[in-house]
Parts: structure tokens; sequence; C-alpha cells
């Protein structure tokens, strides 16, 4: 059996940004599942590792929300594909758990970044 | 909303088609073909985990669960198909019983009057009718000058009704060429539109109809149904009366049968005043007919309330009208008598059903109860034996991982798998069981269970349902996972097969199967008390029917019955012949004070003065076979113009002239009229019913006394009674080609038909009783087989260890009699309380019977026993090597 090798450049998606990043990544337009995963890959300069089978578990979440619509169609390259877009409750949702998602960075940054800084690694 | 809107299989598609984009992107990238499919899977990661993901989340899984769980259900049921066969069985048979007798009960006593708003609509009761007033049933009837005054007071009830049948029982109709007999009522014109009755064919009366007692008639939907087939073309059909044309107008709505119960009416047609229709069919008294007798009471009534009034209002407003009324042309009344009452009764369900089913009914509702918690404890002993049996089933799967809901869910199912079989099982039998009921009773209106009968049901399979998935959960939990791994019979089955659980509900079954028993037994002795009593007659070779001839004078009266008797004698086979006006053994009398001598009789203090009158015909007591103490029976020279003679009984003798001979003393209605000669003294005899006690009574001569009208006929024979009805019917068609033989059947069915009641409900009771024993009996011999299965292992020890056979099958005989005495124990006492409730309905036996308790008891122990004997046997010819290899 395949054990999946785990780049230590990458860093595991947190729960629950999951969700944001792919209603982010919507904001510019429908896009299939394989293309999420490449652009939140590529726009976090290959620092998130998507896993693949989450990703479409939580586009499958977020279609029952119905924060998101999907419809099957063609890709650029002619494959046939299943395309997401933003629903305007969606766009609702992207407001607000960007500014939740600001306020706990913000708060993070502020405790992390009092005192003195551990040298080295990350814990 | 439940469904979700993809399919596994569009999602599978979805990640091949990412499968596939990914590759393209990667072979862009630079790798080969092969490479890049083979980078696009790795990096999808596990495409089955994310499948399985996608399902579960789908709202479809937890239905699917659920078949899964049916299917398992069904599988480990059909591995033991006894189990299942008995516990479905149990369930239908409890379950059914409690349907059936609820559903009766639902159409006799809670069901409401089919018409518009029954709470607002009451019958009307009275108290103390005035003195020398003829009533037809003392409470519920009334005059028509008293009706007449009612009915203008609109501002309580608005409107008043009366009703009242053509006739004490069926009344002679005409449609074809060919007599037949209906149920016919006379009602107010305000009948259908006060009740609120629709009427989707045709139309209803009005009061224009009730003034010009007009020649219509309404049919119930029954009637047309069961006469007319449903024609259509039925409305402008004429319905002979009494040989009066009436025009058939309308139908009346579906279920619509009157609005007293125990028959159903057939047709209505306005009050009339014709003598050929007088009320009940009775002759006119002095050539008047109901609408002009005050003292005759013989209409039922009902209202409606008027709009905004309560029935306290109606009451006071009523009350001072009716009391005027009740003695108008009866002059002023005498001092201390007491005042009539009027009163309301609900006619929320059909007034007087209460009275004569409310009692038994409720009684067999509770002995059905009492079946349904044996049948249902039944069931969950099952369900504990075989649940036990399979405790190490449970702990090896807990010891896997399911968790405890996983197997309260496959409890849940299998026990809603046993409750649904059971469920539909037991509706046919109710609906099965509610036919023939309907049929035995004589009850015409439906009986079938409704959406009313249908709640109770599943709201019994419900409870069921619950009880039985979590009853056995307790088992099923206490063997923890470790359990699993003890695998020795011996040690893990141990406890189950001594379940206190078990051992309580066993002795309680058995209080309960005592209970039924005795009440079984009791009902099933007086029954056999009432089929037993003397009637004081010789009925067997006897028939009776009725007939109803036009008559136009008294003296043209007379000669048709004397020409009808003098026919009716000459036929073969015919040993002689009399008349009646009352039938016998129907429930009728007329009941009166009556003179003695030209003055009313002391009696002792609070003895009744009342008599029984009846009119009958020459020769009454030698065809009826009632030995004539003193003096003579009527003959045919009793005439008119001879002089009046009466007959009394013994009772009469004793109670209004005792210590003398009463031959020759007169007695005569309490207004002086129709006084009449003792000639002869007859032996107390049976009248109205079967269960009547002995009651004065006098018997006037028909010829003799200025009223004749319809009369019975009682015909001693040779041979089969019914077989001369032929004859009979020819000899009376001869006289009027219109007439019917009315209700023709032999004087014991006659007298049957009073015990009708008692017989059913006693055979019902017995039946139960039997369910009930049966049900104990495969309870036992279940709970019983199967602990001595759970101890093979122990015996087989004990046996190896040097047990004697004996030893063994005492030891399994001494639980089941320990069991047995507790049960007893608990038992009786609950029977004595019953058989304290069931005190009015006992005839000839004392609610502590002994007989009845120690059959009751004796029969529990032998089923005890013989249940409890087979696996006695079995255990003890185990063999030990065999018992001990069981492992």
């Amino acid at each position: 059996m395949a054990t999946q090798e785990i780049n230590d450049d990458r860093i595991a998606l947190l729960q629950g940004t999951l969700d944001l990043l792919i209603l982010k990544t919507l904001v510019l337009g429908p896009c299939h599942g394989q293309g999420v995963a490449r652009l939140i890959q590529r726009q976090s300069e290959d620092v998130f590792l998507v896993d693949h089978g989450s990703l479409y578990v939580a586009l499958q979440r977020l279609e029952d929300k119905e924060w998101i619509r999907a419809k099957w169609g063609v890709s650029d390259n002619n494959r046939k594909a299943r395309f997401y877009s933003l629903t305007p409750r969606g766009r609702e949702q992207l407001v607000e758990k960007t500014s939740e998602w600001r306020r706990l960075t913000r708060a993070m940054g502020l405790i992390l970044d009092t005192g003195v800084e551990p040298q080295g690694e990350e814990a | 909303m439940f469904r979700r809107r993809r399919s596994a299989q569009d999602f599978a598609e979805e990640i091949k088609a990412h499968l596939e984009l990914e590759a393209d992107d990667l072979e862009s990238e630079g790798l080969s073909a092969d490479e890049a499919r083979w980078r696009a899977r790795r990096e999808f990661g596990n495409i089955r985990a994310a499948q399985e993901r996608f399902y579960m989340k789908g709202r479809w899984a937890w239905l699917d669960k659920m078949w899964r769980d049916l299917r398992f259900g069904f599988r480990s049921l059909r591995q033991s198909p006894g189990f299942a066969a008995t516990a479905i069985l149990t369930l239908a048979l409890g379950i059914g019983a409690n349907t059936a007798v609820f559903s009766v009960m639902n159409a006799v006593l809670l069901k409401s009057l089919p018409v518009a708003d029954p709470d607002r609509v009451v019958y009307l009761r009275t108290t103390n009718p005035p003195h020398g007033t003829g009533t037809v049933n003392s409470t519920e009837t009334i005059s028509y000058p008293v009706y007449d005054a009612l009915r203008q007071q609109v501002r309580g009830l608005s409107p008043v009704m009366a009703y009242v049948p053509l006739s004490g029982s069926k009344v002679a109709v005409r449609i074809g060429a060919q007599p037949e007999e209906a149920e016919g009522d006379m009602v107010s014109g305000t009948f259908f539109s006060g009740l609120g009755v629709n009427l989707p064919r045709g139309r209803g009366f009005t009061e224009q109809d009730e003034t010009n007692h007009a020649p219509i008639a309404v049919i119930s939907y029954n009637y047309w149904t069961r006469r007319f087939a449903r024609d259509p073309a039925v409305l402008g059909r004429t319905l002979y009366v009494n040989s009066l044309p009436m025009t058939i107008v309308g139908v009346s709505a579906e279920g619509f049968e009157g609005v007293e119960d125990g028959g159903s009416t057939d047709f209505w047609i306005p009050l009339q005043n014709r003598p050929e229709l007088n009320a009940w069919g009775a002759p006119p008294e002095d050539g008047k007919t109901y609408i002009a007798n005050p003292t005759w009471w013989c209409l039922r009534m009902i209202g409606r309330l008027a709009p905004g009034v309560t029935r306290a209002q109606a009451i006071a407003q009523l009350q001072p009208v009716f009391q005027t009324a009740a003695y108008v042309g009866l002059g002023s009344p005498p001092k201390n008598t007491k005042p009539p009452v009027l009163s309301f009764v609900d006619a929320k369900g059909f007034a007087g059903n209460d009275d004569v089913y409310g009692k038994p009914l409720r009684m067999l509702m509770a002995m059905v109860g009492l079946v349904l918690l044996i049948a249902l404890m039944n069931v969950v002993m099952l369900l504990l034996a075989r649940n036990a049996t399979r405790q190490r089933e449970f702990s090896l799967r807990q010891a896997l991982g399911a968790g405890r809901g996983e197997l309260l869910r496959q409890l849940l199912t299998e026990s809603l798998i046993l409750v649904a079989a059971g469920g539909a099982l037991a509706w046919g039998f109710a609906v099965m069981a509610t036919r023939l009921l309907g049929r035995w009773a004589q009850i015409e209106s439906s009986l079938a269970p409704d959406k009313t009968v249908l709640l109770f049901t599943l709201a019994v399979l419900v409870c069921a349902a619950l009880l039985f998935g979590v009853a056995p959960l307790r088992i099923a939990l206490a063997g923890r996972a470790e359990l699993a791994l003890k695998t020795s019979a011996a040690t893990s089955n141990a406890d189950a097969g001594k379940s206190l659980t078990g051992r309580i509900i066993v002795a309680l079954q058995m209080a309960l199967c005592v209970v039924l028993l005795v009440g079984g037994g009791l009902l099933i002795r007086t029954l056999r008390n009432l089929e037993n009593t003397p009637l004081g007659m010789n009925v067997d070779g006897l028939v009776v029917f009725g007939v109803k001839p036009n008559i136009p004078s008294i003296p043209e009266g007379v000669a048709f019955y004397v020409n009808l008797m003098n026919n009716l004698r000459v036929l073969p086979g015919v040993e002689s012949v009399t008349v009646m006006e009352e039938r016998i053994g129907s429930w009728w009398s007329d009941n009166s004070d009556m003179m003695v001598d030209g003055r009313l009789p002391d009696v002792a203090s609070g003895a009744s003065r009342t008599v029984r009158s009846n009119i009958a015909g020459p020769d009454f007591f030698r065809t009826l076979g009632v030995p004539i103490l003193a003096g003579r029976d009527f003959a045919d020279s009793d005439t008119a113009s001879s002089p009046h003679v009466g007959i009394i009984n013994e009772e009469f003798a004793k109670r209004f002239l005792p210590n003398q001979n009463p031959l020759g003393h007169t007695t005569g209605l309490d207004n002086g009229q129709y006084t009449m000669t003792i000639v002869g003294v007859v032996k107390n005899h049976k009248y109205r019913s079967i269960d009547e006690e002995p009651i004065p009574m006098a018997w006037y001569m028909y010829a003799q006394i200025p009223m004749v009208g319809p009369m019975h006929v009682e015909m001693r024979v040779h041979g089969e009674p019914l077989a001369i009805l032929p004859a009979a019917r020819k000899v009376v068609q001869q006289l009027d080609p219109n007439l019917p033989l009315i209700r023709p059947m032999t004087q014991r069915a006659q007298y049957d038909l009073t015990i009708s009641h008692q017989t059913l409900f006693a055979r019902l009771a017995g039946f139960f009783g039997v369910l009930a024993v049966v049900l104990v009996a495969t309870g036992l011999y279940g709970t019983l087989a199967y602990r001595v299965n759970m101890r093979t292992a122990e015996i087989g020890v004990r046996m190896a260890v040097g047990a004697g056979r004996g030893q063994v099958v005492w030891m399994i005989l001494k639980d089941s009699l320990l069991l047995t005495v507790a049960g007893v124990m608990m038992g009786v006492p609950l029977a004595m309380l019953v058989g304290r409730a069931l005190a009015s309905s006992l005839y000839g036996v004392k609610p502590l019977d002994a007989a009845s308790y120690l059959l009751a008891v004796v029969g529990v122990a032998v089923v005890a026993l013989a249940a409890s004997a087979l696996p006695a046997g079995r255990a003890a010819s185990i063999d030990p090597m065999k018992a001990l290899r069981t492992e």
C-alpha cells in the first residue's frame, strides 16, 4: 500500500479553513474541484497541502448548505468537469468568514509577537 | 428535502474527472502520461475513503441502514421460525381480540349519532308520568299533547322532534306484489332538518308534511341498498305501509339508520293520524289513535338545543310547560303525587345502548385487556429467552465494536418486524371477528373497525414495539464484551435460566389466567342456568308468528281470528292453536295496577301492585303446556256475549287473594274498565323473558274486550315446528293476500332471544378465558423449555455426579409448581374482585362460586404441569456425556 509522503514544506490545512479558501477561490469565477485545489496550492505558494478527498467532501458540504452551486461543464482542455460557483449566500459567508479569520490572525499575532521570539524551528 | 440531489455515482464521476484533469496538468508540467496518472491518483489519497465520507453524509444513509437492519432482523428471525411464528400469532390473537372488542365498543358506545353537531342534540327523558297513564317505556316516552306543547317552546329546544315506531318490531310493507316486513318510524316534520341529516337524493319532510300527514316516505341508505339495489329511480315509487300507499321522496345519508340503536330504521313517514298507522302498531283505544290520547305516553323525543342556550336554561324553559301539559285532559294532579319531571340525556351515543351493552362491553374490554397483557408478557418472555441465548452473539458484536445504540436499533427492528406482522394479522382477525359478532349479537349497525379503532390499534402496536425492543436490551447489555470470551455454556447461560423477571412474569400470567377463567366460568354457569331455567311450560313443538290484519270493526276482527284459528287447527300435524296480543318471550308486557273485587287490593307496604296482563285466545294454556291449578282454560264458548272471564297466575292469587279460593272473584283495570270474573288459576311461568322473577299476571279473553288489533298466533304441532309455516302462510293469505307472517319462529328461539346478550357475553368471556389459557400454556411451555435448555449442561453435570432421573424431573417440576402456587395466590383475590364486579350479570350463581374457582385453579395447575412435564422429561433423558460435550 502506498503511503502518502509528507512534504515538510507543506502545512496540513487547519480544520475549517478549507471552506474559507474554497469560497475565496470561487470569487474569481466558476471553477472545478481540481482547479480549486491547484489554485489554493499555487496561491499559498505551495505551502498548503490540499487533501483532494477532503476537498470534494467539503465542496459537497458547501453545496448542501447552498453557499455554492455546481454544474457539469467542459474544461479548457475539453474534459468533462463539475464547475462550482458562489451563490449570494456564499458571498455573504465569505465576507463574514474573512473578517472572522482576520480577527483570529490578528489576535494570534498579538500574542505571538509579544515577548521573546522563539529561535529555531517551529514547535 | 430528504433526498440528496446527487447520486454517489455522480460523485465518483467527479473524482474520475479530477484525476484526468490533474493528470493533464501534470503531463503538461513534463511528466510522462503513465507517471502523471499515477501521481494524480497518489495525490488524491484514498478515493474510497472520500466516497465513503460522501456516502455517510448522504441523507439516504439512515434509510439504507434501516434496510440493512431490517434484512438482518428478517434473517435472524428466520433462524428461529418457531419463535417468530409463536410471537406473531400470540400478538395477533391478543391485539386482534382487543381491536375487535374495542371496535364494537366504539361503534356501540362511543360513536356519536350520525347527525350534525351531535353535542347540541339531547334525548328527552321523563319521570313520574301522571296516574292512569300508560307508557311504552316509563322514562323515555311522552304523549302527543305533551309533544305538541313542548314544540311550541322554541326558545329552549329548537326543534323538538318526536319519533315513534310503526310497530314493536317490523311493519308489513309491500313494494311489488309480495307482502314483506320493514322497520319504519313516524317522525316530526322537522326530523331530518332538525337533526341535520343530509338527504343526498330527494328531500326530507317539512312541518307542512306533518300537519297534512302527507303520504310520503324517506328510506334509509341501507334499505335503498338492500331492497332497491341503489336504483336511482326509487324516488316516486310507492311503498305500501299496512296497505296504505306512501310515495318515496328521499333517501337518507349513508350511515343514518335512525336515532335508536339495536335495529336499523328502513323508512320514515311523517306523523300520521290513520288508525292503521297508530303508534307502535297498537290498535286504537276506544277508536282513538295516539294523537287524541293524552294517557298513552308513546312518543320518543329528541331535541336540538336552541342556539346560545345551555341545557340548564332549556330545561328551565320547558319544565313548567311540560308539567302543565302532562295533566292536560286529566284534571288536576291528585295531592301527594310527585310532579312529572323532564330531563335531558346526552345524544352523543345511542341512547339505551349504554344500559344494554355498556356493562358487558366494558367487562369484555377489561377481559381482552388482560388477554393482551398475557400475550405481551408471553412475547416479552419469548424475547428474553431468545435474547438470553443470544447473549454471546451480543457480547461478540459489542466486542467487535458495535455500540449500544446499534444493539438497541437491531432489537427495535426485530420487534418492529414482529409487531408489524402481528398487527397486520390482528387487523384481519378483528375485521372477521366484528363481522361475526355483529351477526351473532344481531346488531344491525356496522361494527367494522374505523379510523378511531385504527388509531387505537396503532397505539397498542407502538407500545408493544417499544416494550419488546427495550425489555431485552437489558439482557443484551448485561452481557459485556468480555463475556464473549467465556465460552462455557454452563457459566455464560446459568444466570439467564434463573432470571427473576421471567419468574415474576410467569407467576403474574398465571394470576391473570385464574382471573379470566373464574370470570369466564361464572358467566358460562350463568348461561347454563339461564338455558336450563324451567319456563313453566312446554315450549318444544311450539311455533309462533304475528299477523296484522286490516280490521274495520271489532266483530269483524274477532271473526277474522276465529276463522284463522279454525282453518289452522285442521292443518295436518297441528295439535292446538291459540292467539295472544303480546308475544310471550319478546320483552313485551302490559303493566298496570288492577282492581280486585272492585277496589285496589291491599298489599304489604312497599310491595308492588303491578300486574302484567295479556290478551289471549281459547286453549291458551293448553297450547302452551302451562298447568292449570284450578278452574279452566279460555274456550271457544267464551264470546263477547257470554260472561266476561279472566285467568290469573299463582302469584296474583297469592298476593291479592291470599288464603281464599280466587275463582269467582273479579278483577279489572284500575279505571273500572274490562272487569272480568276469574275462572282459572295457572301455574307461574315465564312471560317476558327467561330471567324474570314471578310477578302477578292476568289474562283477558280476546273476544270479550273492545279492542282487537294485530295478534300473535301460537301453534302446537307434531314434529318439526317450523315445517308447518308454509301451510300456515297459505291459510293466512287465503284470508287476506296482503298479510305476511310477522317474525315466524319457534317459541324456544323466541325465548332464547331474551338471553341473547347473556349468551353472547358468556360465550365471548368463555372464549377469551380459553384463549388466555392457550396463551399462558404456550408461554409457560416456551419459558420452561428454554430454561431447561439453558440448564442442559448443569443437568448433565448433576446426572454425571449421580443425580437420578426422578430428582431431575422433580427439580424442574418443583420450580413450576412454586410459580403456580404464587400465581394462584395472587389470582384468587383478584378473581374475587372481578366476581363482585360481575355480580349483576350473573344468574343463579354466586360471585364466590366455589366450583368456578376450583376449576380455574385446577385448570391453571394442569396447564402449568403439562407445560413443565415435557421439558422435565426431556431434561431427565439427557445423556450426561452428551450434555457436557455440547460445549
